[in-house]
């Protein structure tokens, strides 16, 4: 399943893409009515911190009211906000702090990759991005460094050793 | 005119004397006449402060404020002010600050905090949207201001808690004490953080959940992706994100503005040792950006290990030419260091490392000897010494108790032709632009309201001529000469219409750069937001209007302290002695020619440097003239 992602060393904590989210669901700037948040965390890392849509959701086994599913077909979590009644089990239960209570409905809310904060990061690398895709960027930025070590050795022109470096 | 957003619609009016606490509506016509920020703080203050007070006493009033734009999704909308007199200048004092403080203000639902009266020990205000409250604060009296900062969140459960505090520097009124905020961000000049820690308050904690309402939804994201693309696009950008600030250092060694060894030269033959390259390939770790800011010049940097060994924000180009060139300092680790010092302390790094650098032009001309200074040698460039210095100005331990007075007071006290090496305009020391080789900065600097100052006008159109910019905003018959940076003529004009424009820019909430440098907004750009922001219709000329109304305000606050045009004045180095190397050899300020021109196109009086009736009645502050009347000082 896909999910929101940007690396949190790429991040600049600008929260440009929680203020989006705030004022594309509710028309106002705030950012507790935002379904994700930006976390500053020292040293040097900016996390934007959405739902993941786990494969088990923990948020959707804890609630009594059985408000929130799992869309078979695209894998998204949601929730019916007519069913939920604003008990917090769901916030307690996730492991990544990515569901929140609206602060005037008191109905939990929670990312469901609109995708409208994708086009407002100004770094341009927020994505929605599946695992696959995460494990294969993660893989390549592994390779990156440690190329930096095996190429000392390599006797090759050194316009080649720069050739896609970032 | 309705506001129907942008606006939180509250000021919050706090007595730390009677512990009293009030919340008032945000009257219109002041809205509408001084839109927020800076203007909101000059009108207020002006009214509420009464002349020739102690800066230091419960007398003073300390205000900040946020622009009907922060914590919005403008490019750099992210600003707050805080202002009240200065005890550095003894005139109006006023800095600003960005990171996420100022937007969290509205998010809890102020636009405005006027703090009035001394608490009888320290206090730090806690502001939990409607709930605020005065709370004991002896358990973070003495701390630094990262410490301030992670303690006051634990100990609220919350840590996305904002909190703007002072250091121990401002705890012991150093008189160029610092409003730090976010940790690293800080409203540096004039002592605004004194004045904190003269009414015993050491932090204003901020926490809010309410909305920041849009006048026009259908349209906003729409312009707003405009706005945002356009500050990518620009030119300026990519250089900004790569370097930050820091490349200045470069930029400047090429044109010779770089403060070096006390502004006796322009030029500096270690510059790249401190250079935004250096830095960037040494010392970055990442850039950070402030609230809804797409250019993201906030270094976090480290030094990994070593007597310097941190991590942090920092440091912009003020920070490595004043605790670098400007002292002769090289040692990289050390300048990052002492700058990483500057903020954990909070204090102004301008007036720190300018401060220090007078002290060693001092002593390399044996004004100061070791009998002063305890026994310490002033020699130029000494790493060690100058993180020892900032650690004793902080603290105000041996000599550093002196200079914690900031250079102007010390060198009354020194004597000796002291007072001749200080690089000062109305008590505050110059920023890093050595006026010599570029006239408008030299220019700004003498007729900035809080004392020398590049900020009030920030005149950087002529820096690496903005000619097709000059053109937009002036007009083609002002060329070439006002893109020429050595040349005087036009400077009057431009820095005057730029202080008009940053009085705007600092009172809606936004960042100067994208709006001064590069000059990618202008007048209709703000007005365009302030129209699908708040409602406001207002024309350019309306904008220009309530800046200059807001610029002759703060000239009257400083009238009624004593100053005139005799005051508007550079340290001889700059009108007499010509630039001895550099691109700006040979080169003085002429600062008369450039004043006259000034305050000619100001419609202010030519002898005394102060505005006219006329000109106050134009601009609605006829209530100014009768106060100004009433205390004897007599307007054209």
């Amino acid at each position: 399943m896909k999910f929101l992602y940007i690396d949190p060393l790429e991040c600049t904590g600008c929260r440009i893409c929680e203020m989006v989210c705030s004022f594309h669901w509710e028309k106002v700037l705030n950012p507790r009515k935002s379904r994700l948040r930006v976390m500053r965390v020292e040293a040097g890392l900016d996390m934007v911190i959405a739902c993941r849509n786990c494969a088990k959701p923990k948020c959707m086994e804890v609630c009594p009211e059985n408000a929130i599913r799992k869309v078979e077909s695209t894998g998204l979590v949601v929730v019916d906000e007519k069913k939920c009644t604003g008990c917090t089990a769901c916030i307690e239960a996730c492991p990544f702090g990515a569901i929140y209570m609206h602060p005037d409905k008191n109905v939990a809310i929670k990312c469901v990759l609109c995708g409208t904060c994708v086009k407002y990061c100004p770094v341009g690398t927020l994505r929605i991005i599946s695992p696959e895709e995460l494990a294969q960027y993660n893989t390549a930025r592994y390779i990156k460094k440690i190329k930096a070590t095996f190429l000392e050795d390599l006797k090759i022109p050194e316009d080649a050793k720069r050739e896609g470096d970032p | 005119m309705e506001f129907k957003g942008g606006y939180a619609g509250k000021i919050l009016w706090i007595n730390l004397s009677e512990k009293r606490i009030k919340k008032e509506p945000l009257p219109k016509d002041l809205a509408y006449n001084y839109l927020g920020g800076l203007g909101f703080v000059s009108r207020i203050l002006f009214d509420l402060i009464k002349p020739k007070i102690d800066p230091l006493s419960p007398e003073n009033v300390l205000a900040f404020a946020t622009g009907p734009l922060t914590g919005t999704l403008f490019p750099q909308a992210s600003r707050y002010i805080v202002a009240a007199k200065s005890p550095l200048t003894d005139i109006w004092g006023s800095a600003h600050s960005a990171g996420f403080w100022g937007p969290e203000l509205k998010f809890a639902g102020y636009d405005m905090i006027i703090i009035r009266g001394r608490a009888e020990k320290p206090v730090y205000i806690w502001i939990n949207d409607d709930y605020v409250e005065i709370l004991d604060a002896s358990h973070l009296w003495g701390l630094n201001v990262l410490e301030t900062e992670d303690i006051i969140r634990r100990d609220h459960g919350d840590n996305k808690i904002r909190v703007a505090c002072i250091g121990p520097a401002g705890e012991k009124l150093v008189r160029f004490a610092a409003v730090m905020n976010d940790k690293c961000r800080a409203a540096a000049r004039s002592g605004m953080g004194t004045v904190m820690g003269s009414k015993n308050l050491k932090a204003i904690a901020v926490r809010g959940s309410k909305d920041i309402k849009i006048a026009d939804p259908n349209r906003y994201l729409k312009i707003i992706k405009e706005f945002q693309q356009r500050m990518l696009n620009n030119p300026f950008t990519p250089s900004r994100i790569k370097y930050g600030t820091n490349n200045l250092i470069e930029l400047m060694q090429e044109i010779g503005r770089l403060p070096t060894y006390n502004m006796k030269q322009g030029v500096f033959e270690e510059y790249h040792k401190i250079s935004g390259e250096y830095i960037r390939t040494h010392y970055l770790i990442k850039p950070r950006a402030c609230f809804a800011c797409v250019q993201r010049c906030g270094r976090h940097t480290a030094v990994p290990e070593g007597p310097y060994a941190y991590v942090g924000g920092g440091p912009e180009f003020e920070g490595l030419s004043a605790l670098g060139s400007r002292c002769g300092v090289s040692h990289t680790e050390a300048v990052l260091y002492a700058n990483h010092l500057c903020n954990l302390y909070g204090m102004d790094v301008i007036s720190c490392g300018a401060t220090i650098s007078w002290a060693m032009e001092c002593y390399e001309k044996g004004i100061i000897t070791e009998r002063d200074t305890g026994g310490l040698a002033l020699k130029w460039g000494d790493p060690e010494l100058l993180v020892k210095l900032v650690k004793m100005i902080a603290f105000r331990e041996g000599f550093g108790n002196l200079l914690a007075e900031g250079s102007w007071r010390a060198a009354r006290k020194i004597g000796h032709g002291a007072e001749k090496y200080v690089m000062h305009v109305k008590k505050q020391e110059i920023a890093g632009q050595e006026p010599r080789a570029q006239k408008s900065m030299g220019l700004a600097s003498a007729t900035a309201a809080r004392g020398a100052d590049h900020l009030y006008a920030f005149p950087v159109l002529d820096e690496v001529g903005f000619n097709e910019e000059i053109k937009r905003r002036f007009g083609e018959q002002y060329l070439p000469e006002m893109a020429d940076r050595l040349n005087p003529k036009y400077k009057g004009i431009m820095v005057a219409e730029c202080e008009n424009f940053a009085a705007v820019v600092e009172s809606v909430g936004v960042c100067k750069y994208g709006t001064m440098i590069p000059p990618e907004f202008y007048y209709e750009d703000i007005a365009l937001a302030l129209e699908i922001t708040v409602g406001f219709k207002f024309t350019s000329t309306e904008l220009r209007k309530i800046g200059e109304r807001i610029v002759n305000l703060n000239r009257a606050f400083n009238a009624r302290e004593g100053v005139t045009r005799k005051d508007d004045t550079l340290p001889e180095r700059f009108l007499k002695e010509p630039a001895p190397k550099g691109p700006a050899k040979g080169q003085i300020v002429e600062l008369n020619q450039m004043l006259d021109e000034y305050y000619i196109h100001r419609e202010w009086d030519l002898k005394n440097g102060l505005p006219t009736k006329k000109k106050l009645e134009e601009l609605n502050l006829s209530d100014v003239v009768g106060q100004l009347e009433r205390i004897g000082i007599l307007l054209q």
